[in-house]
């Protein structure tokens, strides 16, 4: 009897082991990335090409070596499924170039690549991430200066600016910049009918919105739910409107004093009094570690999110038949005196290992796959849409540019993009606790500080990693 | 009189038959209930295979609404032609067997070694040994890395950054439960195998590995289960996607930013366990008799 009872027990305890086991490699993968793609591209027509492209990839075709070229890169199916057939495509144009590709889901990639960053036998072209330069090359041995390709590969499809954020500690440029991402408002369209208001174009509107939702539909809905980290960017967008410099300067110096940064969290208080946004407590309540799988957001009862464009798609995917209701919104005016202000960024980057032996075919494959004709429309919107004009003008003449994308770019950009500094970022401030962003906004709504105690911390916490001008 | 008796004993019958229906009916019930409770996960999971995306999120219902087999059918697609679910399963027992078998081989002999043998440094290289059981995985990632990297090893299309290792005894755990499991038994009959005249090689294989069976399943499922359920080793070893094992191929539709259907990684995890439950219920009773002995006795 006794071995028996023991027997059942170990054997649920086995079953829980196994269900543990798939569970964690079925759900872990929620790491807010900085990656991103957009709407799978549908199959891809022969586009028209610009005399540019052609220019650009006639004067790389001339001679190269034959030679095999490493390469890999993250992200979901799609992604894999078009970057293989732009693969196909460069090896039939050169023919004795043979590309040896790596690929995977983003969970867990970090790790292993940092770890080929220490041994140095990172494959020769990447897919990179822009926070990546200054963790892994910091000194500028990692990633190939691009300029010194630039006879193969076309910098001239990128406008300046954006190339030049992209530079490391020595002025090399260390990776192309694929494509930008912004933060911006996407409203539940059918929520808002449902209380008879229109989707909030002003911040009023959106202070006002709370109590209307709460009249009149419920307690349980409201017109914008922000996690931790959401808080941090909207509290950083206030803090731009009210004083126009970015929190952290491009020399990397934190801009703003403990008391405006306490306004800035008094605004985020504000937006939970008012019924605006729900309280951590009760999103956390949920169990949901992403909109996407909130049944609240599905629903309907959380009627806007504050996203990366980029990653707009899997919350019109979560919303199944209803995906249409949700629309991208519009940068609030009233913000402050100084405008309004977007976060922009690099969505993610492809860089050349400045260990590889063929500078100039990695080139040619980065240049195939970036401003070629053929190689664009095989990539299609897969990692955003691209910064380089020849793939732009490619894909709006192949109508494979995705309209919301399209339209929630334009709202970034019109919105006087600010400059982003990665050290926003830094795994001390963003990510699971302890990081500052999730202990001081969990701990606020909770109300376990007030909002004096959380300007305190979050100060501290930045000027650690970037001193106070 | 005698009658009364006889009434009187075969109501006490009754009332005793009685009794132990109700109990075995309480037993049951109870055995039921905890285990739907138990297994009610693996349920709902099976049942999301069948679901979209929106239904999996908002319903614990584990029969699906809108059936659709949208799940099953992606995941028998292949990536480029490289990598399909069949070949991502051939490749993990490909390396998950040896591993296995090259385990139970290093670690028996390593507990036989400790448990029956005194020599010059045994106390120190034990409790070096046992303090091995505490260092988590994840600081030995980069040396490891590096080193194997030296080796030649990583990309290797034989696993053998993940393979080898197994060789040299390094599942501190098993060694510590063969160790405790051999202390049970009796040194008398090794002296008796000894006067029979086997060495000491000969005595390990036909008299203490019999003795230690039990011990050596568990060991052998508990490693199974771990390497085949391996996600980051895989990850930094094996570098070329026609020969990623099941853990990776299941998770390489996960789109963190775009959002991908669950359905389909939930169908592709599925079937990839389905070869891990069917060796666990066939050596279930060894499994459990291993642990338990080593358990109780220890």
């Amino acid at each position: 009897m006794k071995k028996k009872v023991l027997a059942v027990m170990l054997s649920s305890a086995m079953a829980a082991t196994v269900l543990a086991g798939c569970g964690s490699s079925g759900s872990s993968d929620t790491a807010a990335t900085t990656a991103a793609t957009e709407a799978a591209a549908p199959a891809a027509t022969e586009a028209a090409t610009t005399a540019a492209t052609e220019a650009a990839a006639e004067a790389g075709s001339g001679d190269y070596e034959n030679c095999t070229l490493t390469m890999d890169w993250w992200g979901g199916d799609s992604r894999h499924e078009a970057t293989q057939k732009a693969i196909d495509g460069f090896k039939a144009k050169y023919p004795g170039i043979d590309v040896q590709v790596n690929f995977g889901a983003w969970s867990d990639w970090e790790t292993a690549k940092a770890a080929e960053y220490v041994s140095g036998n990172n494959p020769d072209v990447q897919q990179t991430n822009f926070d990546w330069i200054g963790k892994y090359d910091a000194d500028g041995t990692t990633f190939l200066d691009l300029n010194t390709v630039s006879d193969t590969f076309d910098l001239t499809q990128y406008d300046q600016s954006v190339l030049d954020i992209c530079k490391d500690s020595k002025g090399g440029l260390a990776g192309i910049p694929v494509a930008m991402t912004g933060r911006t408002f996407y409203w539940n369209k059918a929520t808002f009918d449902q209380a008879g208001i229109e989707t909030p174009k002003t911040l009023a509107d959106l202070e006002a919105a709370g109590a209307t939702f709460k009249d009149k539909l419920g307690d349980n809905y409201y017109p914008l739910v922000i996690g931790e980290y959401d808080r941090a960017i909207l509290m950083t967008y206030y803090l731009q409107a009210q004083y126009g410099e970015p929190i952290i300067s491009p020399e990397g110096n934190f801009s703003y004093t403990q008391d405006q940064l306490k306004e800035g969290i008094a605004f985020i208080d504000k937006l939970e009094d008012e019924h605006v946004i729900p309280t951590e407590e009760y999103i956390l309540g949920e169990g949901a570690d992403s909109m996407d799988k909130s049944a609240r957001f599905i629903n309907g009862e959380y009627a806007g999110i504050f996203e990366w464009d980029t990653a707009a798609k899997k919350y019109i995917t979560a919303l199944g038949d209803n995906g249409s209701n949700l629309v991208v919104g519009t940068p609030f005016a009233d913000m402050g005196p100084k405008g309004t202000g977007s976060y922009q960024k690099v969505s993610l980057m492809f860089s050349i290992s400045a260990k590889t032996e063929h500078p100039h075919e990695a080139a040619l494959l980065l240049n195939y796959l970036l401003n070629d004709p053929e190689g664009v429309t095989a990539m299609g919107t897969e990692r955003g849409i691209p910064n380089s004009k020849a793939a732009y003008d490619t894909l709006d003449k192949a109508g494979m540019i995705d309209p919301m994308n399209a339209e929630a770019r334009k709202a970034v950009e019109d919105s006087n993009p600010m400059y982003w500094n990665p050290l926003f970022d830094d795994s001390s401030l963003k990510g699971d606790s302890p990081a500052l962003y999730t202990d001081v906004f969990d701990q606020l709504s909770y109300d376990q500080i007030d909002e004096a105690a959380a300007a305190e911390a979050l100060y501290a916490g930045y000027t650690a990693i970037a001193p106070a001008k | 009189m005698a009658n009364t008796k006889t009434k009187t004993l075969s109501q006490a019958q009754a009332r005793i038959e009685r009794r132990r229906i109700t109990s075995v009916i309480v037993r049951y019930v109870i055995l039921i209930v905890v285990g739907l409770i138990m297994v009610y996960p693996l349920i709902w999971m099976v049942g999301a295979t069948f679901k979209q995306n929106s239904e999996i999120f908002t319903t614990l219902n584990p029969i699906p609404k809108e059936p659709t087999t949208q799940g099953y059918i992606d995941a028998m697609k292949s990536y480029g032609g490289n990598i399909n679910i069949w070949r991502a399963m051939l490749n993990t027992y490909s390396y998950v067997i040896p591993e296995v078998v090259l385990t139970i081989i290093s670690s028996v002999l390593t507990a036989y070694g400790f448990a029956r043998f005194r020599f010059k440094g045994h106390d120190i290289m034990f409790t070096a040994m046992m303090a091995m059981l505490f260092l988590p995985q994840v600081v030995l990632n980069v040396p490891q890395y590096l080193l194997y990297n030296k080796f030649g090893w990583v990309g290797s299309p034989f696993y053998l950054a993940l393979i080898v290792p197994t060789a040299f005894a390094t599942e501190t755990y098993f060694i510590f439960m063969l160790i405790q499991f051999l202390r049970n038994i009796p040194k008398d009959l090794e002296e008796a195998a000894a006067i029979d005249g086997c060495n000491t090689l000969q005595t390990l294989v036909r008299i203490i590995v019999p003795m230690l069976m039990p011990a050596i399943v568990s060991c052998a499922l508990f490693k199974f289960m771990w390497s085949s359920n391996d996600f980051l080793g895989p990850l930094l070893y094996v570098n070329t996607p026609a020969k990623y094992p099941a853990t990776i191929f299941v998770k390489l539709s996960m789109d963190a930013d775009t959002g991908f259907n669950w359905n389909r990684v939930l169908a592709t995890s599925l079937i990839s366990i389905l070869p891990n439950i069917c060796v666990f219920f066939a050596a279930q009773n060894q499994f459990v008799d291993g642990i338990s002995a080593g358990g109780v006795k220890g």
